[in-house]
């Protein structure tokens, strides 16, 4: 079954070595401080491995789709690409090394998605996905997750030409018996944007790890992200954004709401290169802790090497507004629906964020079945 | 309508009132007139059902009933209105849609019909006009970038629109110019209502000269001092709080 295929073979070997050298991530590791992915897979009970399934639902004219499952007839934009930036850390290395199954989305110079592009991952195991847009192509992506049982690790990279834009929506359904890992790394080029939205519904350890670099002037990137997290869920979004050019901007902006004994974590760190002058980044989190045993970690971090740079960041944890409860229920309103307004209202800024009326609908929609979860003590 | 009898309430352990007793009948407005400090907010507070002002002594009677065992959105939904002296800014909450849940609530609450979005924003606008409230106010956000004087115009929208029976306004004249509290005291006087009953809380005389009471409380040190009518209000203004607080005790 596996033939030798010399270009993903040595890719692997390598992968598999780096993995070695690195071996999973615990909790003395800074970076991974409030997601101890070691003790929670020593904890685990998996005995079959499992292979992570990919699925799309129609692929628009004029965009090519590669299963990465036949590496042996891969065209070159995929050997050009695939696995570039999976070995700085641990589990993209993993992921490269032992995942056999996956996809690669290329959408040509200049073309433009008339759809919205589909995906969704299930099953267990290690999943590889490569997504590169030429110069001056469009797409929106919009990734699923759909929660199962087991330990997932899904490796994705994002090649963004110049003047490209990419809009990722990614959103997980809460999923309490799961042990997810994600790492999604981006490269944006002259004058091309990237948006994303990540909307976490949390697992029994869900780690989304973001990096980006932006590397030529005019790149830019708009994050925004939404947890609503109940029982003894986890989710952490962890994000780098390497400033590598002058005239680069970076956003971000992240909700959160933990109930129960639920924890969140927010971790942003943005590298602001020398001589990467006139870059603006700003990045703002925030979390709504609702029981007296959830946790939120807000870390934002900033390494600047550059003078003349505009750099913003905030993090707060607060709880729900005492004076805003009695005003709403004050006026008529009930407890639970003043509540879920609050909460709602607090949600709303980073909500709408996303353009498209469908899929912000769609976000909505999954932001109220969580609800109950994070409102329940 | 009102009936407070020899009300004690302690706010974190520490009492505030001591001993106050008050009753406002149907038809009528009264005023509360006090310095700082006297407990002006507090019975506010407590008859909004506001949490963490303990009632340790005497009782709250409204139409009858003990106050002090509803939650305040049923005493909002039985006719209990508090225009309050800092409204909330609630970003994410467009204002008419707060509107919108707020008299749907209290409807369902009383069994009434509810009204679908195009009624609500017919009687809304109806109500806001008078107001001098914009369609553009109705869309921000709750309260956010609203001035003083339409944040106090939008308590008293909401009052037009709940159409309270017992209406508490917690110093509804603070940081309005002598235009906004014109505004804000002709809406208020076009409510007046013959099954409508007011309390007026208020720091200075000079709200009286445009909502005119048929009584005035003066509060001092937690319980009521002095009593009497409109005039009352000009003899304070005149010889100031200490002298009359003083007389009295």
């Amino acid at each position: 079954m596996n033939a030798i295929v010399p270009w993903i073979d040595a890719r692997r070997a390598e992968a598999a070595e780096r993995f070695r050298t690195l071996g999973l991530p615990h909790r003395r590791i800074e970076n991974w401080k409030y997601t101890d992915l070691k003790s929670a897979l020593s904890g685990a009970n998996d005995s079959e491995p499992g292979a992570i399934v990919w699925s799309i639902a129609s692929v628009p004219s004029g965009i090519e789709l590669f299963d990465l499952a036949d590496p042996e007839n891969a065209p070159d934009w995929v050997k050009a690409h695939l696995g570039k930036a999976a070995m700085a850390e641990a589990m993209p290395a993993a992921s490269l090394a032992l995942a056999r199954t996956g996809f690669a989305l290329r959408i040509p110079k200049g073309a433009s998605a008339a759809e919205i592009v589909r995906v969704g991952f299930s099953g267990t195991g290690h999943g590889r996905a490569l997504i590169v847009l030429e110069e001056g192509a469009s797409l929106t992506l919009v990734e699923s997750r759909v929660a199962e049982r087991g330990f997932s690790n899904i490796g994705t990279e994002i090649v963004i030409g110049a003047n490209a834009h990419l809009t990722h929506i990614r959103s997980a359904d809460a999923a309490p018996d799961a042990i997810q890992v994600e790492d999604v790394a981006i490269r944006v080029a002259r004058d091309a944007s990237y948006r994303a939205h990540l909307v976490n519904g949390g697992a029994s350890l869900s780690r989304l790890n973001l990096r980006m670099t932006l590397k030529e002037p005019g790149a830019n990137a708009k994050l925004s992200g939404v947890s609503v997290l109940g029982g003894k869920l986890h989710a952490d979004v962890t994000t780098e954004i390497y400033h590598a050019s002058r005239e680069t901007q970076s956003t971000q902006l992240f909700k959160h709401v933990a109930g129960g004994q639920s924890h969140v974590v927010y971790q942003g760190k943005i590298i602001v290169a020398e001589g990467a002058d006139k870059s603006d980044s700003r990045q703002t989190a925030k979390a709504l802790l609702l029981g007296e045993r959830a946790e939120a970690d807000l870390k934002p971090e900033l390494e600047i090497f550059a003078d003349d740079v505009k750099c913003a960041h905030g993090a707060a944890v607060g709880d729900l507004d005492a004076d805003s409860l009695f005003y709403l229920r004050a006026r008529g309103i009930p407890e639970v629906e003043a509540r879920n307004m609050l909460i709602r209202a607090f949600l709303e800024e980073a909500v709408a964020e996303i353009a498209d009326d469908g899929i912000r609908e769609a976000v909505w929609a999954s932001v109220e079945s969580a609800l109950p979860g994070a409102m329940a003590s | 309508m009102l009936e407070i009898k020899n009300l004690h309430v302690a706010v974190g352990g520490k009492e505030i009132l001591k001993g106050l007793t008050l009753s406002i009948a149907a038809g009528k407005v009264h005023a509360i007139m006090g310095p700082n400090g006297s407990g002006k907010s507090t019975l506010s507070y407590v008859l909004a059902g506001r949490a963490g002002y303990e009632i340790t002594q005497g009782s709250i009677r409204y139409n009858g009933e003990d106050l002090n065992t509803l939650a305040p959105e049923e005493r909002a939904a039985k006719g209990v209105f508090l225009a309050m002296q800092y409204p909330v800014e609630i970003p994410g909450v467009t204002t008419l849609n707060f509107l919108k849940t707020a008299l749907n609530a209290q409807h369902r609450a009383r069994g009434e019909k509810e009204l679908d979005a195009m009624s609500v924003l017919k009687f809304v606008r109806k109500k806001a006009a008078a107001l001098k409230i914009s369609e553009d106010m109705l869309k921000r956000a709750l309260n956010v970038g609203f001035s003083g004087g339409e944040k106090k115009r939008l308590e008293i929208l909401q009052m037009a629109l709940f159409e309270p029976k017992l209406a508490i306004l917690d110093e509804t004249d603070s940081g309005l110019d002598i235009d906004a509290m014109k505004v804000v005291a002709d809406g208020v006087n076009a409510l007046r209502a013959p099954d409508r009953a007011m309390l007026v809380i208020t720091h200075y005389q000079r709200l009286l000269n445009f909502i005119v009471p048929d009584r005035i409380h003066v509060l001092a040190g937690g319980r009521i001092v002095a009593e009497g009518g409109k005039e009352l209000a000009h003899e304070l203004e005149a010889k100031g709080y200490e002298h009359i607080a003083g007389k009295a005790a």
